[in-house]
């Protein structure tokens, strides 16, 4: 699925990022992960799309269905309330890991 | 965001989803190269390129999607489930009465099918605590060809030649009962005891707590003389003493090596429970030969091996010591009973037969339930046909009904769990002491399980029929009419189970009358013998002082003597058998001499020894001759009294007075002159055949473990604080064993039969409550619904007694629908009560008439208040109510 490149578990995190604001269908999502990391993370496109069903079989999201801007009919995804939580509990762990991280590999040499 | 209705279902519409989102994604990922200045096939081109290799995304997301819509049905099912559960428990609440009776039914239809299942499968259906305790059988000799019915012990020869002869055993050990003393350490004691042959354990399959148990080495004549205790004497004699092992303990005056200690929790597959096992030492040649029947034997069969192999194996191994034996093993067989039919076989038929009523009245409580829930249905179908017609689909609408019953059954199977534990308790008393002590009676899983699953049979039983018909009937004629009589099959399907009601309740009151019957027969059988008025206490000689019945004779003549003088004492007399003792068959083989040996007479006599005045101190009615008198003493004639059916049987149409009777092939038994008749006495119960019986001189053959008989001038309890003081004035050293009015044993000896026939007469008289209440709740609905047509015939001139002719007619003929069904069937299970009834046919005919008229009456009793009610009816109320 995802690149190499991404740091395990990232994907989903920005996924439960991408609809904390509101419900969105996966090509919104996509665009504002692309967007959001300046198209840095080199992911397939494609690879968004099992962890989306991942995420909503874990019942972090719902799905809903909704019409587009232009009137396509589209799977939305928000985030249902134990997805909320785990947003939560994923940014606070990130934050912890990534300061850890950066702490460590900016260190004087000892 | 705008929603939309959307609607896919099953697998092929949720992968349809999955393409079209994935489309529509390919779609607007396009547009966007698009508007950076690409052609529509090059943006096409890059958006796939950039989404990847789609086949393989889409299969995995319709995979997980898969998975995704069944886990949304189960949660959608359990909501629907838990919402179904919440308007049942409303619909319950809102009628407390129906809800109370439902539950109270259930509760005790389940408990007690729940408390006998308990008692049921740990006597029966568990196997014995032994490893492999299938192979396990009790070997016994077959003497039904001389004419005892019993199963016989054996002989030690007879037991060595089986067990060294035979092809089909892995092993077979023999017992018989020890009862040493122990001197010693601390004050001395009878302990109970059991000689075993080396490889008791080894067949029986147990192992050592600590040290190890017997060897086949031990039973040489020159072993070392060894012992193993069980945990309990261990514990209480010697403190558990973990240095136990290799020290001496002294018993019978000799000394004794412990070499080990049972576990806890062994039980040997005996009535009582020893504490220590010696080896036989020596089974063939110890004692007397192939005439005297002492060891009890259990054989374990080879893994395979069949009973009837075994059976057929050691049966050769008979036939041909009768051959090489003639004069002793002429006519001995062998009998092979497995080890759990030795144990439970007894227990196994009343039992079943109150597994059986149980049934019934669960079956009984169910119907019951139906039909109140078939009234409640048709009472809500007003209800029903307004959730109809706000879409709910029939399917729907059972489950919603069935889930109700399920509730029922759910509180009422938690409760009936509860009950089924204390009850089971209460029906371990149905369990002989001596199979509860091996099968103890406990609440296991297994039980815990039969009880769920009976709450799940029974809420289907009692709520499906209801849910169908409910959902069957016209739910937009309900809605029109009002809510009444959703037509004419709810009738009808109401009436079929009264009828199963009234069915099943006349089968087991047949059941109940006849073991009732049987009981009150019991009671009024002629024992015989005195069967009030004395007391019988039963002490016993240390053999340490007293080694033999002659030793402790100067005592017993002493007690008696100091008895006599007593006033509190009208008469005082000995026996070394009481009656009503089901442990003591004590029996000799009696050959009359000078009769031509018949194939046909039997051979085995029961035996008691008594002092003169026993027999008229017993009102036991001398037929003919004399009783015994204080000169058959110790080097006088020995003497005998027959009983009559001894008398018949050894001495047909002749007077057995001064004929000759020896005890067995034993020259140096003294022969017996007959010198009276006694009428023959049920000695082992009323409900026990008569046996062949002789009676001999106490003072000819006395015994270390007398029973005094005791017959007070004032109250029992005084007569025996006075033989306490005599027998402490004689030796204080001697324990007292038991004290028994003779009451107390006539009465324990019908303790079983009066517990099922009670057991029994509950349970169906519960059967015929609910059956009752059954007719009257279907006759009063049937009474509320007619109130119309009831109105308008009395309007149109019928008489009230019509009407209630009416009423009482088709209650009658529910009535007599169910009790003729119900007495066919009883007419077949009458049988399944077998050994259970006394003296009663399974058709006995005051039963088969009673249980129709008390049923009937109870029943038109059951129609009658309808039927005034019917004859109240107010045409004008009732036909303007419309």
């Amino acid at each position: 699925m995802a690149g190499s490149d991404l740091f395990t578990g990232s994907l989903d995190l920005l996924i439960l990022k991408a609809v904390s604001w509101g419900p969105l269908h996966g090509y919104a999502i996509g665009r504002w992960i692309r967007q959001s990391t300046d198209e840095a993370l080199a992911i397939q496109e494609g690879a968004l799309y099992p962890a989306l069903h991942r995420l909503e079989r874990q019942g972090f999201l719902e799905e809903e269905w909704g019409l587009t801007d232009t009137n396509r009919e589209a799977k939305f995804y928000q985030l249902s309330r134990t997805g909320r939580k785990q947003l939560q509990t994923e940014l606070v762990r990130w934050r912890r890991y990534a300061g850890v991280m950066t702490a460590a590999l900016s260190a004087a040499r000892p | 965001m705008k929603k939309t209705f959307h609607l896919s279902q099953g697998s092929e519409g949720a992968s349809e989803d999955v393409r079209r989102e994935i489309e529509l994604h390919l779609e607007l990922r396009a547009r966007e190269f698009e508007a950076q200045g690409m052609t529509p096939e090059a943006a096409r081109q890059a958006a796939l390129q950039a989404f990847g290799d789609r086949r393989a995304i889409e299969s995995e997301v319709r995979t997980l999607r898969g998975t995704t819509v069944r886990a949304r049905g189960r949660r959608e099912w359990i909501r629907e489930m838990s919402q179904d559960v919440r308007v049942a428990l409303r619909g319950l609440r809102r009628t407390p009465g129906f809800t109370l009776v439902a539950v109270l039914t259930l509760a005790l239809g389940i408990g007690a099918n729940s408390a006998l299942f308990s008692v049921l499968r740990s006597v029966l259906l568990r196997p014995l605590p032994y490893a492999d305790a299938g192979q396990l059988v009790q070997v016994w000799s077959d003497h039904r060809q001389k004419g005892r019915a019993q199963p016989e012990w054996m002989t030690p020869p007879d037991f060595v030649d089986w067990r060294d002869g035979n092809r089909t055993f892995s092993g077979m050990a023999a017992y018989q009962g020890w009862a040493p003393d122990l001197t010693g350490t601390g004050e001395p004691e009878a302990l109970g005891g059991v000689l075993v042959s080396g490889n008791y354990f080894n067949v029986l399959g147990v192992s050592p707590a600590r040290g190890r148990l017997l060897t086949m080495a031990d039973d040489d004549a020159g072993a070392e003389r060894v012992v193993v205790l069980s945990d309990a004497v261990w514990r209480r004699r010697f403190g558990s003493d973990p240095g136990i092992l290799g020290k001496s303990i002294t018993l019978n005056a000799e000394p004794w090596t412990v070499v080990g200690v049972l576990p806890p929790e062994f039980r040997p597959p005996l009535q009582v429970s020893p504490e220590v096992y010696r080896p036989i030492r020596r089974p063939a040649t110890s004692g007397c030969g192939r005439g005297c029947v002492v060891l009890r034997v259990i054989g374990r069969m080879k893994p395979g091996v069949t009973i009837e192999q075994a059976q057929a194996d050691v049966a050769g191994i008979a036939a041909r010591l009768a051959r090489t034996f003639p004069a002793t093993n002429d006519k001995v067989g062998a009998w092979l009973i497995p080890l759990h039919e030795q144990i439970t076989g007894k227990t196994r038929e009343p039992l079943l037969a109150l597994g059986a009523a149980v049934g019934f009245v669960l079956l009984i409580a169910c119907v019951n339930l139906a039909n109140l829930l078939l009234v409640r249905g048709a009472g809500r179908a007003r209800e029903l046909g307004v959730r109809a017609a706000l879409g709910a689909g029939r399917g729907r609408l059972v489950r919603q009904l069935l889930t109700e019953s399920s509730v029922l059954a759910v509180v009422g199977g938690a409760l009936g769990l509860a009950l089924g534990v204390a009850g089971s308790g209460i029906l371990s008393t149905l369990v002989p002491d001596g199979v509860r002590q091996i099968q103890g009676i406990h609440v296991d899983g297994a039980v815990v399980g039969f009880t769920a699953g009976l709450a799940v049979i029974s809420g289907m039983l009692f709520g499906l029929l209801p849910s169908l018909n409910a959902a069957r009937a016209d739910l937009m004629g309900a809605l029109r009419s009002g809510g009444r009589e959703t037509g004419r099959g709810g009738g009808a399907v109401r009436n079929g189970l009264v009828v199963a009601e009234l069915a099943f309740a006349v089968v087991l009151l047949v059941g109940a009358g006849l073991l009732l019957r049987s009981f009150l027969l019991m009671q009024r059988v002629d024992l015989g013998f005195r069967s009030r008025g004395v007391v019988l206490v039963n002490i016993g000689f240390p053999r340490l002082r007293y080694p033999d019945g002659n030793a402790a004779l100067g005592a017993v003549n002493n007690i008696l003597a100091r008895l006599r003088a007593n006033p509190a004492i009208r008469s005082a007399e000995v026996t070394d058998l009481p009656p009503l003792n089901p442990g003591g068959d004590q029996d000799v083989t009696a050959i009359p001499v000078g009769e031509a040996r018949r194939s046909d007479v039997p051979e085995a006599v029961w035996y008691r020894a008594v002092t003169a005045g026993y027999l008229p101190v017993m009102q036991m009615r001398l037929v003919s001759g004399r009783n015994f008198t204080p000169e058959d003493r110790q080097g006088s004639m020995p003497v005998g009294i027959v009983n009559q059916e001894a008398a018949r049987r050894f001495w047909p149409g002749k007077s057995p007075i001064g004929r000759i009777l020896a005890q067995g092939e034993d020259s140096t038994a003294p022969r017996l002159t007959i010198v009276g008749v006694v009428a023959s006495a049920h000695h082992d119960g009323p409900n026990q055949p008569l046996k062949t019986e002789l009676f001999a001189p106490f003072e000819q053959n006395p015994s270390r473990g007398p029973v005094f008989v005791l017959e007070p001038a004032r109250d029992p309890e005084s007569a025996v604080t006075v033989f306490r003081q005599v027998l402490k004035e004689v030796d204080p050293l001697v324990p007292v064993a038991s004290v028994d009015p003779i009451e107390k044993l006539v009465g324990d000896a019908l303790s079983l039969p009066r517990l099922y026939a009670l057991l029994i007469g509950i349970f169906a008289s519960a059967a015929l409550l609910l059956a009752v209440l059954g007719v009257y709740g279907v006759m009063a609905y049937a009474v509320a619904q007619r109130q119309r047509e009831i109105g308008v015939r009395l309007a149109l001139g019928a008489a009230p007694s019509a009407i209630r002719r009416l009423v009482l007619g088709q209650g009658a003929r529910l009535a007599l629908i169910g009790t003729g069904i119900g007495l066919l069937a009883a007419a077949g299970t009458g049988r399944l009560l077998g050994t259970l009834l006394f003296e009663v046919s399974a058709f006995d005919l005051p039963t088969f008439v009673a249980v129709p008229l008390v049923l009937g009456a109870m029943a038109l009793l059951a129609c009658w208040l309808p039927a005034r009610r019917a004859m109240r009816v107010n045409p004008l109320v009732a036909i303007r109510e419309e």
